[in-house]
């Protein structure tokens, strides 16, 4: 009794040991925003809107909101505009720009909705199942309208936006790219980002992968790089928890019947026992 | 006359450790099922690991005891000794294979795949398979005394296969099994944060699969196999009267 106990209580103590080292590791981890069976990162400075249904940012200084959801509907496009209707309770038309996009985890549809004057909303919708994945960004300051685009590159052996970015700019403001100064590389939390910049526009260009994610503001340099730095954030940490529940079932049921198994053939091995002493009970009763 | 066989009542000890394993694991399975959270990135699917684990330190345990019981059976000539080695490859088998399996399903959703011959998945494999080939040469030595003494040699390099498994992914650095405790292996893929509420769950799992669990099916076992031979030695002397 007392030799199990002091054995028992060894290897208490050594998995307490380890559990304090690996309790350390639990500092490096990044916070997630969790809704819904998804995850979007916290976004530091930001205002937290979100609730059990829907992640949401709010950037008060630049009347932005980043709001990541996932919806019952089949269509992307359908899926947006109801959904920002809802949201902003304004009537939704068609998005003035629509492509698709291929990225890690499957294809999104790139959309840009001019609400009203003063409203823009980029979203970013997948399809899932009989659902629509959607991550918008929606800012509502009349004099700095913001767009934020996911384009293909055209060239992956560039490791610059320059050519996606002068596609948007060409594409959303009607504006060749030469005719704003670019201003060299940019370092935000996000990576590096290529600028360009004009009096009242300015436009912004990352490259990851073989996509580039462009940022367009009639505004400053300056006041855009937070919020494009903020999408891509979004975008590039934003991930559906998977429902693999059906294997933790199987991996349960597996472990119940290997240790039901063991347990039966206890049962089974001292009944056969029984048996046995039985029948040399019934042979010795005949000898006698 | 009414033959009967020896048979000592169960030990309160072991009544004890029965109702502890049985709470216990109700208990954990609790914890690992419904109080851990849901991790993030790999989904329910990462609750296995709360078995998958233990259950492989639950093998060291029986295994571990198989050496313990082949030293001493080898050294005091004892059946007892051996009889508790042969119960500890029993139960660590079982245990093994729930390792096994468990982690075979896991890796379907993580790794996309059943199975792959990584290092730490062949030894475990060849763990298992050490240790099923005991049970049938054990079968099939008639002998007691050469029985024991070769098995006992046997159980005590069979361990060899137990340690390996455990310390592969440590020294092989091209492996794709994760490590909880420390730094993963470059290539491990399927890792997860040890979070408060992972050690919380894990902790009391841990020490039910690697102490109280083994230990009590292995004294029941034991048991049963004391009985067997009781009965065997009855049929002999029944033969020779």
């Amino acid at each position: 009794m007392a030799r199990i106990s002091i054995f028992i209580a060894s290897i208490l103590v050594v998995l307490l040991l380890a559990s304090q080292i690996a309790a350390q590791d639990a500092d490096r981890i990044v916070p997630y925003v969790q809704a819904r069976g998804f995850n979007a990162p916290a976004l530091e400075g930001w205002e937290n809107q979100s609730t059990e249904e829907i992640a949401q940012f709010h950037f008060a200084a630049a009347e932005a909101t980043i709001r990541a959801a996932i919806v019952a509907a089949d269509d992307p496009i359908t899926a947006a505009q109801t959904d920002l209707a809802e949201w902003l309770r304004v009537e939704v038309g068609p998005p003035v720009y629509s492509d698709k996009v291929n990225l890690a985890d499957g294809t999104w549809q790139v959309l840009i909705f001019d609400i009203d004057a003063a409203t823009t909303a980029s979203v970013m919708a997948r399809r899932q199942e009989a659902q629509v994945v959607l991550i918008s960004f929606v800012e509502r300051a009349p004099d700095a309208r913001s767009m934020m685009l996911t384009l293909a590159q055209a060239d992956d052996s560039l490791d610059a936006a320059t050519p996606e970015i002068a596609r948007a700019l060409q594409e959303l403001a009607g504006v060749d790219i030469v005719q704003l100064e670019s201003t060299g590389s940019i370092a935000l939390p996000s990576g590096e980002w290529q600028a360009y910049e004009r009096p009242g526009l300015s436009a912004m260009g990352m490259v990851f992968g073989n996509d580039s994610y462009v940022a367009l503001q009639e505004g400053a340099l300056a006041d855009l790089a937070p919020l494009a730095d903020a999408w891509n954030r979004t975008l590039l940490g934003f991930f559906i928890t998977p429902d693999n529940s059906g294997y933790l079932a199987l991996g349960l049921a597996a472990a119940f019947i290997i240790l039901g198994l063991l347990i039966l053939s206890y049962f089974w091995r001292a009944r056969t026992l029984r048996q046995e002493l039985a029948l040399l009970n019934a042979l010795a009763e005949e000898g006698d | 006359m009414t033959i009967e066989l020896e048979s000592k009542p169960m030990p309160l000890l072991l009544r004890a450790l029965t109702i502890m394993t049985v709470l216990g694991f109700a208990t954990t399975l609790y914890l690992g099922l419904f109080a851990a959270g849901t991790d993030i990135q790999q989904g329910d699917v990462q609750r296995i690991f709360y078995i998958h684990m233990p259950s492989f330190f639950g093998a060291f345990t029986a295994f571990g005891l198989t050496v313990l019981g082949g030293v001493l059976a080898l050294a005091r000539e004892s059946d007892k000794w051996d009889k508790i080695a042969l119960a500890g490859v029993e139960v660590g088998l079982a245990f093994a294979l729930i390792n096994l399996l468990t982690g075979s399903i896991w890796a379907r959703p993580i790794w996309n795949t059943w199975w792959t011959w990584d290092p730490r998945l062949t030894s475990a494999a060849v763990m298992c398979l050490t240790y099923a080939a005991y049970l049938m040469l054990r079968a099939g030595i008639e002998d007691a005394n050469r029985r024991r003494a070769f098995m006992s040699v046997y159980g005590i390099f069979a361990f060899v296969t137990v340690l390996i498994t455990l310390f592969i992914i440590r020294i092989v650095p091209d492996t794709i099994h994760p490590v909880i405790v420390g730094a993963s292996p470059q290539n491990a893929q399927g890792s997860f944060e040890a979070t408060s509420g992972v050690v919380l769950a894990l902790l009391p799992s841990m020490a039910l699969w690697l102490t109280v669990m083994p230990i009590t099916l292995i004294w029941h076992r034991y048991r049963l196999e004391e009985r067997r031979e009781g009965l065997d030695r009855l049929k002999l002397k029944l033969l020779s009267e």
